[in-house]
Order: C-alpha cells, then structure tokens, then sequence
C-alpha cells in the first residue's frame, strides 16, 4: 500500500526552543496510527506539521507524494483532502450548525447549496445530530460540538483525517460517544492520525502506537506490543502513570 | 440693542433656510463618502496590523501614528495648500471627503485590528486546515465575528466623524458650519445661526450615538 503521509527528519522550533528534534514518520493509506506521549512532548506540533498549520525549519513533508514545504500552490488542495479536528472544536460560532458544514464544500467545491445543504445532513445524521442542524455551537454540549466537528471535517470526503486529543477538553461522560464516532470513522478504512490517552480506543483501532518524549520518536509498535511489553523506560514510566491514573 | 436671540433674527434665518439646507446637505455627503472612505481604510490597514509580516505591520503602524498624532487641521490645511505645490489641486468637497476619511481611517484601523485579535487563534487554525486561503479565512470566518466586536466603536467613531465634518469650514468647504458661519459674520445673528446648526448635527448623532449603545448593551448580554 503506498504511504500517504511521509515526514522526513521534521525539525521545529518556537523562538529559540527547538521542539521537535529529526522525526520521521510513514503513514500507509488506511492505516490508523496513535500518536501518545507526556504533555509538552510535541505531539500536536507534529500533528500540525503534517498540514503545516506549523510549518517546520528543517526536513520534508509529503502528502500523497506532494513535498507540501516546496508546492505551496498544492497546499490548499491537499488541506482540503485532510480533515482536522482540535482539542477545542472550533467550530465557527456566528455559523449554525448546517453553515458551519455547508461552508467549505460551497466555498472551496463550488458545490451548490442544495448539494452541500444534503451532504451536510447525511454527515450530521452519521454522528447523530441532525435535530441541532439549526443550533449555534454555543448552544451544544462540547460532546455534541465535537461530533458536529467531526461532521464538518469529513463532509469535504477527506481521504485522511487528523485528531489532535478530540476528547481532552470534554467531561468524562461525553468522551465514550465521540470515541464511537471515530471508532465507526474507522472502521471505513479512512486513514486516520489520532493524538490520544484513551488507551481503550488506541487498542481497539490503532495499527501501530507512536510514544514520543521530549520531540522524538521513542518508540513505535503495534498498540498490544506497546502497551503490554514497552521497550523504552521513558515508555514505561508514562504508562504506569496513565494507568494509574485512569 | 436687540438680545442674541430676537426674534427677528430667527424670521431671517427662517427665510434663508435654503443655505442651512445646502450645508446640511454638502456635511450629509461628505460624511457618508467619508465614512466608506474611513472603513475601507480601517479594514485595509487594520488586517495589515493583524499580519505576520514585519513589513505590514509596520506599515500600519506609520499610517495610524502619523494620522492619529497630527491635528485634523493640519492634514486639512496639507491637502488644501501643499498638494497644490505638486501640481495637484483637489476640488474642495474632495479635499474635505479625502482628509476627514484618512484621518478616521487611522482610528478605524484600530478599531479593525483590535477586533481580528479578538478572534480566537483556533478560528484562523481551523479555517486554514479546511483548505481557505488567507483571503477567504478573513472574510468568511474571522471578519464577521470581528465585525461583533467593532460595531459599536465603528459607531462612534462614525459619530465623530460627522461633527468633524466641520472643520472644512476652515477652507470653505460648503459644508453646514462653513455656511452658519458665513450666513452669521454677514448679518451677525450669530446666536440663531449656531443654535439651529448644533441642532441639526444632534439630529444625525444622537440617533448614532443611542444606536451605538443599543449595539454595546446587546453585546454585553452575548458574551
Ligand atoms: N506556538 C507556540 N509558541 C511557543 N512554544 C510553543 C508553541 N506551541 C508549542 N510550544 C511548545 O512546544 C512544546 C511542545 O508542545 P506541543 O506540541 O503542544 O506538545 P504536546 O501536544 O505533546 O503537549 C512545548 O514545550 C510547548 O510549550
Ligand atoms: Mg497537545
């Protein structure tokens, strides 16, 4: 299968504080890769590198065989194939619901309202939540708004989409029913890059666990692997703590 | 001797009330041209503030600290005397529409920029992951929730720019202070001619100013 995504010795800093040391990463289409580590390791920097929402000093970005770095003119269309979904939804808040999905498909597909208006429905009844089509985010619960941004990302039929910790900023009893969307998202063969904690989710979804410390890779396994048998003790000593913790 | 306000002076300022008219009318104008002027302005130079670019920024700082730390007058007086020095001579009504919009461009910029920076960072994030252009984000995403923001200022602002109109009175700009005044020095009824005048600048600012803080009230409800 060929490799969609490709980061190739991504180096990143912020100001003088370099944060992401040389990271390499492959993602193979359909492949559900879970990116875990300690606050402050760099997982979201990454992540955001992958669609150069940060953009890195040193090394290669590859997106379906497009150098993002050097196409800039590419970019956009490659965004558009890529959805994202962030620790804190923002979704846009002067737009319903529907607006908040019709917008990029009419905008950037040039697709008609009535179109956008019916692929935005078939979303929002996906993650169940046709009935607030014509609530304003504000008036949703952060489980809902995060489903609803869900929506949003995946009615642009993006071929790959990124998470960067969906359920961090949610109460706990909302978590599990945004957890069963992507599981369902999944389970379609989309090729997904998830930042999480939720260890349940990683084993039952993931293709392979990615640990990072301190703007590395430390390790990379399959998620019964890592989490049965870490080879790191910089794995390890995370682990046991997020165990304990959960 | 007559009082300021006999009232006679009102019978003569009652049968002249077609040069109060015209005033009126050159401020009304001048005003909404300048206004249009100021917010094309503000939002040009207030998006430049909002950028990464040292370049645009800087640009807008000199635009906003020069305009913002000259009297009104000056720049005035600048368009009205110097730019005819290199061979440009502006028609007064242009000279007032031009000087009255760039100055409250300046303050508008701020306005502008103060309301951009408002918007969440997450805003500009999700948007550009979609797929929008710089572009595009501004206008479809972070302006109209800036706009919120900047309404009542916006307002005010437009206020002041009414009443600042009056400076053109100083070049005979044909504007409602510049005929009060040159109806008034003629025949002396001052005292009419001022009292009408200021009544009739309240009669298009008060309902701004009230409107402006309908707008603020309503805001403070939704945040
Ligand atoms: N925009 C930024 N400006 C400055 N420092 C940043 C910025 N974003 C992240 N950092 C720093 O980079 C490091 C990695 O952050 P991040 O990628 O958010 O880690 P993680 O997502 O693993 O918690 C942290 O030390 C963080 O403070
Ligand atoms: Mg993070």
């Amino acid at each position: 299968m060929s490799r969609v995504i490709r980061l190739e010795n991504i180096h990143k800093s912020f100001g003088k504080l370099e944060v992401l040391h040389g990271i390499d990463l492959e993602v193979k289409e359909g492949e559900k890769v879970v990116i875990i580590g300690p606050s402050g390791s760099g997982k979201s920097t990454l992540i955001r590198c992958i669609n150069l929402l940060e953009k890195p000093e040193q090394g290669a970005v590859y997106v379906d065989q497009v150098n993002l770095l050097s196409n800039t003119q590419q970019l956009s269309r490659v965004r558009q194939s890529m959805g994202m979904v962030f620790q804190q939804f923002n979704l846009y808040p002067h737009m319903t619901v529907l607006e908040n999905l019709m917008l990029a498909p009419m905008k950037l597909k040039k697709e008609s309202g009535e179109e956008a208006e019916k692929t935005a429905l078939v979303y929002l009844e996906r993650v169940g939540l046709q009935d607030k089509a014509h609530s304003y985010p504000a008036q949703l619960s952060g489980g809902q708004q995060q489903r609803v941004a869900i929506a949003r990302a995946l009615t642009m039929k993006p071929k790959i989409m990124l998470f960067d910790e969906p359920t961090s900023a949610l109460d706990p009893e909302m978590i599990q029913e945004v957890l069963d969307v992507m599981v369902a998202l999944a389970d379609e063969g989309i090729t997904m890059v998830v930042v999480t904690h939720e260890m349940g989710f990683a084993r039952r979804v993931a293709d392979r666990v990615v640990f990072m410390a301190d703007g590395k890779i430390i390790e990379e396994n399959a998620p019964e692997e890592f989490f049965t048998h870490p080879q790191h003790e910089r794995a390890r000593q995370f682990l046991s703590k997020i165990e304990r913790a959960v | 001797m007559p009082g300021p306000f006999a009232a006679f002076k009102w019978e003569a300022l009652l049968s002249d009330w077609n040069v109060f008219a015209e005033g009126f009318g050159m401020t009304i104008a001048v005003s909404v041209l300048a206004l249009l002027l100021a917010l094309v302005l503000g939002i040009a130079f207030g998006m430049m503030g909002t950028e990464k670019s040292r370049l645009f920024r800087l640009v807008n700082r000199c635009y906003v600290e020069l305009i913002q730390n000259t009297p009104l007058v000056i720049q005035i007086f600048f368009l009205y005397n110097g730019l005819p020095y290199i061979g440009i001579q502006l028609p007064i009504f242009w000279v007032g529409m031009l000087g009255i919009g760039v100055y409250h461009g300046a303050y508008a910029a701020e306005v502008v920029r103060a309301g951009i920076l408002s918007v969440p960072k997450g805003q500009f994030e999700a948007a550009m992951a979609q797929g929008f252009s710089y572009r595009d984000t501004m206008r479809h995403i972070i302006l109209p929730q800036a706009k919120r923001l900047a309404y009542p200022p916006l307002t005010n602002l437009a206020v002041n720019l009414i009443k600042n109109t009056s400076v053109m009175a100083m070049i005979a700009g044909g504007d409602l202070m510049y005929h009060a005044d040159s109806w008034a020095s003629a025949n002396l009824y001052y005292g009419p001619a001022y009292v009408v005048t200021g009544l009739l600048y309240i009669a298009i600012c008060f309902p701004l100013a009230t409107y402006a803080k309908h707008l603020e009230s309503k805001l403070e409800v939704s945040v």
